[in-house]
């Protein structure tokens, strides 16, 4: 069937509006999207988006984390090889990182990770075949936000929910921030990592974000007011 | 260590002496090396321009597609670190780019312009007529 930007397409629907402008200009084809011979057809089930000037993709509902190279991810450092560290990120297989992508690190000087550690850390390789690759500093070697995150909890939701909160228009952060301090961390691989200073305070972060999956902004505004107020109440 | 060894280089015909053959051996494999290594990492630069075709550009992340903050937060204090970096990059969004702060506007500047060469041009002229009498006069 024939889709059109905004609709609810399903795999092995085609595009003909993406193939008549991709005649003229360059397009880009996000996840969800694919080009073959005769068309550009629809691999994923959600709704078909597009951003100024021509960018394509498939909005879906998704838990699986598919690696894909430049994403920031938590990972959960599993075991010691050597010298790389294996790194649970949520995909296929576990992701590599080398003890030497820290800042800092040489070979003498090696950074303080153990077992069990809980990475933030920004996908350098991810292919089909092969095991991906992380690394906790940029192109310079300065770690910037990447790194182990200390203390803390991690939980896990679906991926469409990273993006939402992390959209420059979802009020949830908005309307959290002056409330009381956290730190937050999201993962592309649909992990969240947050550390407050008191367990009620985490634990009401941690509702605020679960909580606004299913709803609108008008309804996170006031479900956000409505948490601090309450907390606000039994810490006074 | 690599490119140190290799800025240095053995002219070819020193290297063509019996004795220099092991050393010979060496730098050519290791010039092979370097090759190999080459088309590796160009494998990987180019994947996803391979999978392109015309112009289409298929994109695996939804980074590149939606606009997104940055996943690592900190808010009322929690990690001055991650505070300063957050403040960096909204100052930098915040600035103005390309264009020059102005102390005259484009328009201002134009009629000033105008104004100069219209003074200009009167000025010159009667100059230019003045040396032609001064020739007639000759």
């Amino acid at each position: 069937m024939n889709v059109s930007v905004g609709d609810v397409v399903l795999p092995g629907d085609s595009c003909q509006e993406i193939a008549t402008i991709g005649e003229k200009s360059k397009v880009i084809l996000g996840p969800g999207l694919r080009k073959e011979v005769n068309g550009i057809f629809i691999t994923k089930a959600g709704t078909l988006r597009k951003r100024a000037p021509n960018t394509f993709w498939v909005d879906n509902y998704q838990k699986r984390y598919i690696p894909s190279r430049g994403e920031n991810v938590i990972g959960i450092v599993t075991q010691k090889a050597g010298d790389i560290f294996r790194v649970d990120v949520g995909g296929s297989c576990s992701a590599s990182l080398s003890y030497l992508s820290f800042e800092g690190a040489t070979k003498k000087n090696r950074p303080k990770v153990v077992i069990g550690d809980v990475v933030y850390a920004k996908m350098l390789v991810a292919s089909k075949d092969m095991e991906p690759e992380i690394v906790c500093v940029d192109s310079h070697g300065k770690k910037g936000r990447l790194g182990v995150l200390e203390d803390g909890f991690v939980f896990k939701c679906s991926l469409n929910l990273i993006r939402k909160i992390l959209n420059p228009e979802c009020p949830l952060l908005n309307s959290l921030k002056n409330e009381w301090p956290f730190e937050l961390a999201a993962g592309m691989n649909g992990r969240i990592w947050i550390k407050a200073n008191t367990m009620r305070e985490t634990i009401a972060l941690g509702n605020a974000i679960l909580a606004s999956e299913y709803h609108s902004n008008d309804e996170i505004k006031s479900m956000c007011s409505n948490i601090a107020s309450i907390l606000a109440g039994h810490i006074s | 260590m690599a490119g140190k060894t290799k800025k240095i280089e053995l002219p070819k015909s020193v290297l063509e002496m019996k004795f220099m053959k092991k050393t010979r051996e060496r730098i050519e494999k290791e010039l092979q090396n370097t090759q190999d290594h080459g088309r590796l990492y160009s494998d990987i630069i180019t994947n996803e321009m391979r999978s392109a075709s015309g112009n289409f550009i298929s994109e695996s992340s939804f980074i590149f597609c939606e606009t997104m903050l940055d996943g690592r937060l900190s808010f009322k204090g929690m990690n001055p670190e991650i505070e300063r970096l957050m403040e960096m990059e909204k100052a930098e969004a915040e600035k103005p780019s390309g264009e020059m702060v102005k102390d005259v506007s484009d328009d201002i500047l134009a009629k000033k312009m105008a104004k100069l060469n219209k003074m200009k041009r009167p000025s010159a002229s009667p100059v230019v007529s003045e040396l032609s009498k001064i020739k007639r006069k000759k």
